[in-house]
């Protein structure tokens, strides 16, 4: 009766490691009408109890779990466990198998070596609907074994359990869109705001990728091919995933943003993609990134400093908050040292402009949300520089302690007048990104007090990556921008490398999502995953985290020529 | 025994334990879990909680209550929630006012878990003042985890623990294993001395 709770991870592979090669359908019959409702609102109404715990009455759903406390399904839902695909996860020794229609109405058999053998003793039979309603409801599965108790027991009336278990079947049954036997399809959006050296050291090294993938499925199926094709095969649950060919199709965006989605609806309509891999905007991502999102399309590690900032959605997966973080750690940095601003206001001079924008955004909700008041807030025009006489005016003589300079190159001309003008405040930041290059020739006399964000690992610490980067991408001398460019790109290709090996052949965008979340959860505390990413100095997910470096340095110049940045700050502040 | 009658016995099961909160209905057995007496000394780290409010944990770890520590994350799979709920289930349990058990989660997901994240976190989970969630720098949550001999450098194979300390006693009880509601009451009166 009693089962220990805790399963080794060995143990529970063997049991779960079956293989759902192609879609099956489990369907056995289509009424027109489930539960009293169409077959569209059963599955919205299933989806919202499988993801938010919310009955189709609007009431929270509610079960039992470890046999003896109860919770409502605003704590958490199916997805919490068995994840937004119903594919599954493993946490903590606990294995949580499948849930979707397929696996489900289908007996699981012990498999050998992931290939499912006929003759293999049945584990369990195939689910049907009463018996799946009873495992819900009591936990006994349809060989009479009774489930683990961190499966939670269900109080469903009869409709709510029919619309669940529709939901159930529909849940992972097809391959997405952009899945052929021969091939997974996805694309890379690049605008054309981008100048044309940042395009191709984007583009270049991806296609580059994907030759090399396929050269590697072509090798597999030539004769002297065969071994490493096995050792290949023997390494992926799915051996089929080694054969596979990736196609990368390049989407261009002309014109204005408020054009683009009509751009993108057209690419998909004449090819639809699985996902989209890498691209590139420079004034901002957020029409391509509402695209995906409606679209349900997933977006891996796009290149650029304006990203979405969402807490809940889920097709996007990006490499930071973007300038957005720099504010943050601005924010972060200021409160960790309770730089509680002795003198007067705090102040931020933001240049009218999508990066000053969010990089005062940045600034402002996280140093709000630490409690402080608002800092006083000016707008830079074009052309317009920020002199001390100019700030002193806004603040009707009272002297700033702390100015937050959102601005780009022209922050310079500003840092010099403060610095010979003998009157300045205390601690001026700037942002690293936004500023660029000119950050290099800062005059001596504005050192002490100029603070940058810098978003990445410091150079001294970052060379060594470099080398590795170039040789695996086969490129080499690369240089400044186009340094980052390709590493952003190898990070994206080794995410969709491993993605591709985890997903085990079950091409379902949600899977895609589901598994980058959890094979890249290992960097909570885990100094090696870090190590093994080039440009942020942590970089790690978790299931439905959707931003990968979380964190940036606050640093300073060192005096003289040639000079190198000093850390004022951890990585992450808090 | 007929399908019919396991999933109405399962209702009734389930209906009873939402009716009667206070009372186990298949109260689980005691080998469900590893129980061990430990001796941990607490590293003088200053951690924040879910308001942003800076917390030195050897001083909240000596308070006068009942101190009951779980390691968490916020995106976490199975787990957490079955410790979360523990966590919640028995607040519920001790009844409104403050009482005299602190319930303390710490975050092995650090750079991802802020204030704001862990206060949502707990919202979900309907906590009551005396449940606090703490993040800090990855070095000092490292020093807390190693030292309460929970460290895992990745934190998506964590453990399943909850860690108990009664100020009667300088030593804690080790839970190794997700308990119940019931079994976790149980040993938070013997560690009362109950
Ligand atoms: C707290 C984590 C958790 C939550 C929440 C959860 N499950 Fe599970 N589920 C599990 C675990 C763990 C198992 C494996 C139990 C075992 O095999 O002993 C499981 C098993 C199952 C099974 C049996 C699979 C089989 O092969 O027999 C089904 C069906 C299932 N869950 C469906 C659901 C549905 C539907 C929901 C939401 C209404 C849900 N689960 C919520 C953790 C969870």
């Amino acid at each position: 009766m009693k089962t220990p709770i805790v399963l080794l991870a060995g143990f529970s592979s063997l049991l779960f490691s079956f293989a759902l090669n192609g879609p099956v359908r489990a369907a056995e019959d289509k009424p027109v009408v489930i539960a009293g409702v169409s077959r569209t609102e059963a599955l919205r109404l299933g989806e919202r109890m499988y993801r938010e715990g919310i009955l189709p009455s609007g009431g929270p759903m509610r079960a039992v779990v470890k046999g003896d406390i109860p919770v409502t399904g605003t704590a958490f839902t199916c997805l919490s466990c068995h994840l937004r695909s119903g594919l599954g996860s493993v946490e903590g020794g606990i294995v949580t198998p499948p849930t979707n229609g397929s696996y489900l109405y289908k007996p699981l058999r012990q498999l050998h070596k992931g290939i499912e053998i006929s003759s293999a003793p049945v584990l369990r039979p195939a689910y049907t609907d009463a018996s799946l309603a009873d495992a819900l409801r009591g936990g006994i599965d349809p060989s009479g074994r009774r489930l683990n108790e961190v499966m939670p027991r269900y109080l469903l009336q009869d409709n709510d359990m029919a619309i669940l278990i529709f939901y159930l079947k529909s849940l992972s049954s097809q391959f997405s869109p952009g899945v052929s036997d021969t091939t997974l399809r996805f694309a890379t959006v690049i605008t054309d705001d981008v100048d044309p050296a940042s395009r191709d050291a984007m583009i270049i090294p991806l296609e580059k990728f994907i030759t090399y993938k396929n050269n590697q499925a072509a090798y597999y199926e030539t004769r002297a091919g065969v071994r490493s094709a096995r050792m290949a095969e023997s390494m992926l649950l799915s051996p089929e995933t080694a054969y596979k060919r990736l196609s990368l199709a390049r989407w261009l965006l002309k014109g204005p943003p408020d054009t683009w989605r009509g751009q993108l609806e057209e690419y998909y309509r004449r090819e639809p993609v699985f996902a989209l891999l890498g691209g590139m905007a420079k004034n901002g991502w957020q029409p391509i990134h509402r695209f995906s999102e409606d679209n349900r399309i997933p977006c891996i590690l796009p290149i650029t400093d304006l990203p979405v900032i969402s807490d809940t959605d889920w097709h996007t997966l990006y490499f930071s908050k973007g300038l957005y973080q720099e504010g943050e750690g601005a924010a972060r940095y200021l409160n960790s040292i309770g730089a509680m601003v002795k003198g007067g206001p705090v102040l931020q001079l933001v240049r009218a402009s999508r990066e000053g924008r969010a990089l005062s955004a940045g600034f402002q909700e996280t140093w709000r949300g630490l409690g402080h008041q608002a800092p006083v807030t000016v707008t830079l025009r074009s052309g317009e520089t920020a002199t001390m006489d100019s700030l002193l005016k806004v603040l009707s003589g009272e002297k700033p302690s702390v100015v937050l300079l959102w601005d780009g190159p022209e922050t310079l001309a500003s840092l010099e007048a403060w610095a010979s003008s003998g009157q300045r405040p205390e601690m001026v930041f700037v942002s690293s990104s936004y500023v660029g290059k000119g950050i290099w020739t800062l005059p001596d006399e504005a050192r002490g007090f100029t603070y940058l964000t810098y978003p990445f690992r410091l150079p001294r610490d970052e060379e060594r990556y470099t080398g590795a980067v170039e040789s695996f991408m086969g490129m080499n001398k690369v240089q400044g921008d186009a340094l980052i460019i390709l590493k952003k790109v190898y990070s994206a290709v080794q995410v969709l490398s491993q993605a591709l090996m985890d997903m085990k052949g079950n091409y379902y965008r949600d899977n895609l999502l589901d598994v980058i979340g959890t094979s890249m959860g290992a960097g909570g505390m885990d100094v090696a995953q870090d190590r093994t990413y080039p440009l942020y100095e942590r970089f790690s997910l978790g299931p439905g985290q959707r931003y990968a470096s979380k964190g940036c340095y606050i640093v300073q110049l060192t005096k003289g020529p040639g000079p190198e940045l000093v850390k004022k700050s951890d990585w992450v502040i808090h | 025994m007929t399908r019919r009658t396991v999933s109405s016995l399962a209702i009734l099961l389930l209906a009873a334990a939402f009716v009667f909160p206070g009372k186990g209905v298949c109260a689980a057995a005691g080998e469900k879990y590893k129980r061990t007496i430990e001796n941990y000394v607490i590293p003088d780290v200053t951690l924040v909680n879910q308001d942003g409010v800076k917390v030195r944990l050897s001083r909240l770890m000596r308070s006068k209550e009942v101190i009951m520590v779980d390691f968490i994350y916020t995106t976490c799979t199975t787990i957490c929630p079955v410790l979360s709920a523990g966590f919640a289930n028995f607040q519920r349990r001790m009844g409104p006012g403050p009482g005299d058990v602190r319930l303390v989660s710490i975050s092995i997901d650090p750079d991802n878990d802020t204030p704001k994240k862990m206060k949502e976190y707990l919202k979900r989970y309907d906590a009551k003042p005396g449940w606090d969630f703490l993040t800090g720098s990855r070095e000092d949550i490292e020093k807390v985890t190693r030292a309460l001999d929970a460290y895992t450098p990745n934190k998506m194979s964590h453990l399943p623990l909850a860690l108990l300390h009664s100020p009667a006693d300088s030593r804690w009880v080790r839970i190794y294993g997700l308990i119940g509601a019931s079994d976790l009451v149980a040993e938070y009166e013997r560690a009362l001395g109950r």
